[in-house]
């Protein structure tokens, strides 16, 4: 039993805290989605530059439905599947089908300021009135 | 499943690879910002947080080309931030740059909130009109570059050739496309989000409110003479050129929102 750790185009380095949540020796894998790829429509040059990141990452890049890919993963390694926080619906849906059918864990990523209640986000000099102080320190108030 | 392949001599073989991999696209030419962890570390050895401030609204400043790497979190805003704390004895002096950040903190959180809703009107437009007042296509010609306004198509060209365009220069063409066309910011933002190689949803979108006043107090415009201060010698601003952009705020406000501030 191993955890699959899937990074997807919002989180594509390698020191995210979703590796800090998995344990030792989780499989790594980016999922090479035509069809979601065309769904966001990407340009040629946003592919490149996407795919010259994975090379400098350690993970398989595997060329498929990202359901399919993860769930087919899911089953062989017996595993939690460990996942970074998204804002994009189309990752958030394919991150809850995933959870219908097995264990997966949405790990969010450092925060640019750590702040006691939620910001008032109708314009941003009220959410910049609140979170100044932190921003302007290193590590944002962690 | 398939496994793809990491293993590439160069540069062009993977751009050989990776069009053989998307039959759908109908440009396969590659752009010169380079993806990877090592290029994000150059590029954030290289920020000039202070002249940024000073020099940010010009189009050839101390911006940091950090933004594909911040879109896809090569770099975190917390990376970047600690980076330019560390290039200066106060953090005051940097600011603004930090401001910058957390505008893209700001958006996120934004659409963190609703993700659904990014692709809608937050508000109504501020111009006079309604949305049903604004066309729904992108026209070819603002999509190729062949306006006929001289900067307009030479920022048009930048963002198709190069994947990336600078902030004021995207609310130039934002701001034509919206208030000089008429188009609705929908078509505009999504046409950018498909060139722009750092092209973000909420940052994306809610900028583009931003300048067509749904998500503002106020339409954003500019005048020729504005581009002229900020632009540099390699954009073409001549009067004859640009015709439609040479006039002062007050014309151009009568000209593009003539029903603005009428009693309905």
């Amino acid at each position: 039993m191993s955890d699959i750790i899937w990074l997807h185009e919002d989180a594509l380095r390698d020191d995210h805290p979703v590796f800090d949540a998995a344990e030792p020796g989780a499989m790594v894998c980016f999922v090479w989605d035509d069809e979601y790829l065309q769904a966001m429509d990407y340009g040629f040059k946003r592919l490149l530059f996407i795919y010259e990141t994975l090379l400098e990452l350690p993970l398989a890049i595997l060329h498929g439905n990202q359901v399919a890919c993860l769930s087919a993963l899911a089953g062989e390694h017996n595993g939690r599947i460990l996942v970074p926080e998204t804002p994009n619906p189309r990752l958030q849906q394919t991150i809850a089908t995933l959870g219908e059918n097995g264990r997966v864990e949405v790990v969010e990523d450092r925060p640019f300021v750590t702040l006691a209640h939620a910001p008032d986000l109708h314009r941003f000099f009220r959410y910049w009135n609140t979170a100044r102080k932190l921003a302007m320190t290193p590590g944002g108030g962690r | 499943m398939d496994e793809l392949s990491r293993d590439f001599a160069n540069r062009d073989d993977l751009v050989a690879y990776l069009t053989g991999l998307t039959p759908w696209l109908d440009d396969h030419q590659p752009g010169p910002m380079l993806g990877g962890v090592r290029a994000a570390r150059q590029q954030l050895e290289q920020i000039e947080p202070v002249r940024y401030a000073r020099t940010r609204n010009f189009l050839d400043g101390a911006v940091t080309r950090l933004s594909p790497y911040i879109r896809h979190a090569v770099l975190t805003l917390d990376d970047v931030r600690n980076a330019a704390l560390e290039c200066v004895e106060k953090p005051v002096q940097i600011e603004k740059f930090v401001q910058e950040l957390g505008w893209r903190d700001y958006w996120q959180r934004v659409y963190r909130s609703n993700p659904e809703s990014i692709w809608k009107d937050v508000e109504s437009y501020k111009t006079g009109y309604t949305a049903a007042d604004y066309a729904t296509e992108l026209p070819e010609d603002i999509a190729f570059g062949e306006t006929g306004v001289a900067c307009i198509d030479q920022f048009i060209t930048c963002l198709r050739d190069t994947g990336y365009l600078h902030n004021h220069a995207r609310m130039y063409v934002a701001a034509y496309v919206v208030h000089w066309r008429r188009i609705r910011w929908q078509a505009g933002a999504g046409w950018f989000l498909h060139h722009l190689v750092d092209g973000d949803p909420a940052s994306n979108n809610l900028s583009w409110q931003w300048v067509a006043s749904t998500f503002g107090q106020k339409p954003y415009i500019f005048n020729l003479d504005n581009v002229r201060k900020y632009a540099g010698a390699d954009i073409n601003t001549t009067s004859a050129d640009n015709a439609p952009l040479d006039a002062s705020y007050d014309t151009l406000t009568e000209r593009l929102f003539p029903r603005r501030g009428r009693a309905a």
